[in-house]
């Protein structure tokens, strides 16, 4: 137990420093390519003087010195503070008055991860006895149909299966909600307000899940192909080690060969891989969002990116939230699954994942 | 075939002498029978491991399928939108107005549609139909939208530039990670370490974020870049952005199997007969990692064709006017930053369909290519 602790800190100085270190790089790199941050506040195209720029940067704190910048932006995230995001920002009387990042950040994480968090728990439900019988035995009927059925899961990009989904199920059929988020709590407007009955905004449980069927099964799609695949080669692997006959011949019930002796051994993959995949799973996100109409973290993240290249200018505060709720997620993801590992495998619970190479899988991101 | 099968003039070793204290002669020893074996098989020159390699691919069914169906693809997709034009009379950038109906919606499959160019519009500014004896043209798959374009042909086009961008793609990631992984795999130490954090920080964020942000700052410069239509513009710069931010994934197999094949013995024999470590590189190392480069590469053609899908989704891809399979399905997805652009509206999902078939054809036998190959070269490892 001392070693997984020591193991554990490890892990956990090792998330700090990449996240250290990403900041720092989308930091320099926003210095090196020179943007100006006064447009934010000036928006007017080739109109704006140089003065105007100036004022404007001066006004949103981008003009003090780098490393007091830099150093004031980590001490307010130390507080819990992403801050003022710059687009938006509107300058009356003199006054100049900015967004907050925090309440845009937050809901719009909640979307995602209810996206995420719910089509991998989806996706590993189904590869697990999917990839178990396909692997079992090799080249049997239902051998072939899933592997044919995960190759075309890992071939076909979100988009397409977001696409099919909603126009089957959402649009033709009108089984599911085609698009749209809806909260899981939620805010009723009390009667009175003129409002129709039907017209009450949607929320709660109830549409929470429905409105989220078929992102989840959009999401699933890919991951679950993948994860097919490689638990059936784990399988495929494993089923011919000694220990399996060895339980066979104690008089195992299948079923229970396959559950303590076999599929272990295929989750041990199966989590270096999901380690590996969160990253990947936050850039199949931006798709599924896209298809079903959300705006979500994913979304954000790729405006942030895009920002207002006519105007040449980058939202800095608002990449920076976005770089580092990732840097987060994959940090802590990585984390929660190193303890996963320790607990299914405590042999190498200190032994370096590091030198595992992912498998060329063909995913999307 | 002398050279592999000739023994008549084989050397061979001299009688086998016997002697009595070796036992009695009618019963040969398991060395005689071995040597007896040896003199009068024939003497066969050791196959090249290549053709055996080969002769393993090409029995295996599932492989010479899927190189038969990439290939057909690359046939359609470089001389099929040529072919066709060339039999229907018209090409994919000609627009038709008299294509789409007076909603804008496009023709149907298997449509001869008016090649009217000019709309005429009665005195209240409405559509009139075409002329009745107005020449028509064959659209085997119909018009691709409002614009009234030969789907198919844009199909075929689109297979040209998407099949581009993942080759040209793979080729530059091979460029930069190939002398990295060297660099890194070979000499370890420090390079090593930096090279292998650099790429888990990388690999750990979404590779979309990165391209969104790098097409948005690059683009403007790049993405004229293109050589007319047999390179259509924005192709070099998907497929250079996409290479450079994918060498990533060869990068690590090659370090990893450098890693493990520097302490090899042949690696410490060159070095004692004095080979400097560029030539051990170049002569003893780099023949190992071709097999995993084309393994490799297959299955990355594929998924550089999915990110170019993604990014043309998103709107900072090849641009929409050029037909790639990502810009056709862009079309009817609408892009991210032009949301009402398609959106389902003047399109039928079939406008989803062909696009998606024509990509899962392609990745999938590229997917199983790969795979095929993989088999081949590790015949060990099922």
């Amino acid at each position: 137990m001392k070693r997984v602790g020591i193991v554990l800190a490890r892990r956990i100085a090792g998330g700090a420093m990449t996240l250290v270190a990403i900041v720092t790089v989308t930091w320099l790199m926003y210095w090196a390519l020179q943007p100006a941050p006064g447009r934010f506040v000036y928006p007017g195209g080739i109109r704006v003087t140089p003065a105007e720029l100036k004022d404007g940067a001066h006004r949103l704190g981008a003009d003090r010195p780098k490393t007091t910048q830099y150093l004031d932006w980590w001490w307010h995230l130390l507080h819990g503070n992403f801050g003022h995001m710059w687009t938006g920002a509107s300058l009356h009387d003199n006054v100049l008055t900015t967004v907050p990042i925090a309440p845009i950040l937050y809901p719009a994480l909640r979307e995602t991860l209810s996206i995420l968090i719910g089509g991998a728990i989806l996706a590993v439900l189904i590869s697990v006895p999917l990839g178990a019988i396909s692997g079992r035995r090799v080249g049997s009927l239902a051998d072939r149909l899933i592997s044919v059925g995960a190759l075309v899961g890992v071939c076909t990009h979100p988009i397409v299966t977001g696409k099919l989904l909603t126009q089957w199920f959402g649009i033709d059929l009108k089984w599911l909600p085609a698009g749209g988020y809806c909260s899981f709590v939620k805010h009723s407007i009390p009667p009175g307000l003129g409002l129709a009955p039907t017209s009450q905004p949607c929320g709660g449980p109830v549409d929470w899940t429905t409105h989220l069927i078929l992102p989840w099964c959009t999401f699933a799609f890919l991951f679950l192909a993948l994860y097919t695949r490689m638990i059936r080669a784990s399988v495929a692997e494993s089923i011919h080690e000694d220990y399996v006959p060895t339980a066979r011949a104690k008089g195992a019930a299948e079923r229970r060969v396959m559950a303590r002796h076999v599929l272990p051994n295929a989750s041990l993959r199966v989590l270096t891989m999901v380690g590996m995949d969160i990253g990947t799973a936050l850039g199949v996100a931006v798709f599924v969002e896209f298809a079903y109409g959300f705006t979500g973290f994913a979304r954000l993240s790729i405006d942030v990116m895009v920002g207002d290249p006519a105007a040449d200018a980058i939202d800095l505060p608002m990449l920076l939230a976005v770089v580092t709720v990732i840097a987060l997620i994959v940090v802590v993801g990585n984390l929660l699954v190193d303890l996963l590992y320790a607990v299914v495998d405590p042999r190498t619970a200190a032994a370096d994942r590091a030198g595992r190479t992912k498998e060329i899988a063909a995913g999307v991101m | 075939m002398a050279a592999f099968f000739d023994p008549g003039t084989a050397p061979r070793d001299g009688p086998i002498e016997w002697s009595g204290d070796q036992g009695h002669p009618d019963v040969p020893s398991i060395v005689t029978a071995v040597t007896a074996v040896e003199r009068d098989a024939p003497r066969v020159a050791p196959r090249a491991a290549w053709k055996l390699t080969l002769g393993r691919f090409l029995s295996d069914r599932a492989a010479v399928a899927s190189l038969v169906a990439f290939a057909s693809v690359l046939f359609a997709s470089f001389a099929g939108g040529p072919i066709v034009s060339a039999i229907v009379g018209h090409n994919g950038f000609e627009q038709f107005p008299y294509a789409t109906n007076i909603n804008l919606d496009p023709s149907g499959v298997w449509s001869h549609v008016p090649t009217t160019q000019q709309v005429h519009l009665d005195q209240y500014g409405l559509i009139l139909p075409p002329p009745k004896n107005a020449p028509r043209t064959l659209m085997v798959l119909g018009a691709d939208g409002p614009l009234g374009r030969d789907e198919l042909i844009r199909v075929l086009d689109g297979g040209k530039a998407s099949i581009e961008v993942g080759v040209f793609a793979v080729l530059i990631s091979a460029l930069i990670a190939v002398p990295l992984g060297c660099l890194a795999g070979f000499y370890g130490g420090k390079v090593d370490a930096l090279v292998s954090r650099l790429t888990e920080w990388v690999m750990a964020f979404p590779l979309i974020l990165f391209l969104v942000f790098a097409t948005v700052h690059l683009g403007p410069t790049l993405r004229p870049i293109g050589w007319g239509n047999h390179i259509p513009a924005g192709v070099p710069m998907v497929a250079l952005l996409v290479g450079a931010f994918t060498s990533f994934y060869p990068l690590r197999l090659i370090r990893a199997q450098l890693l493990t094949l520097r302490n090899a013995e042949f690696v410490d024999a060159s070095r004692m007969v004095g080979a400097s470590g560029l030539r051990i590189i170049r002569r003893d190392l780099l023949p190992h990692l071709v097999p995993t480069l084309l393994v490799w590469g297959a299955v990355a053609v594929a998924t550089d064709m999915l990110l170019e899908v993604g990014l043309s989704v998103i709107g900072v891809g090849v641009q929409s006017s050029t037909a790639t399979w990502g810009t056709l399905l862009a079309q009817t997805t609408g892009t991210i930053y032009n949301p009402g652009f398609g959106a389902g509206v003047h399109h039928t999902t079939w406008h989803t369909v062909w696009p998606t078939l024509a990509i899962l054809v392609s990745v999938i036998s590229l997917n199983q290519l790969s795979e095929s190959m993989r088999r081949a070269i590790e015949p060990w490892r099922r």
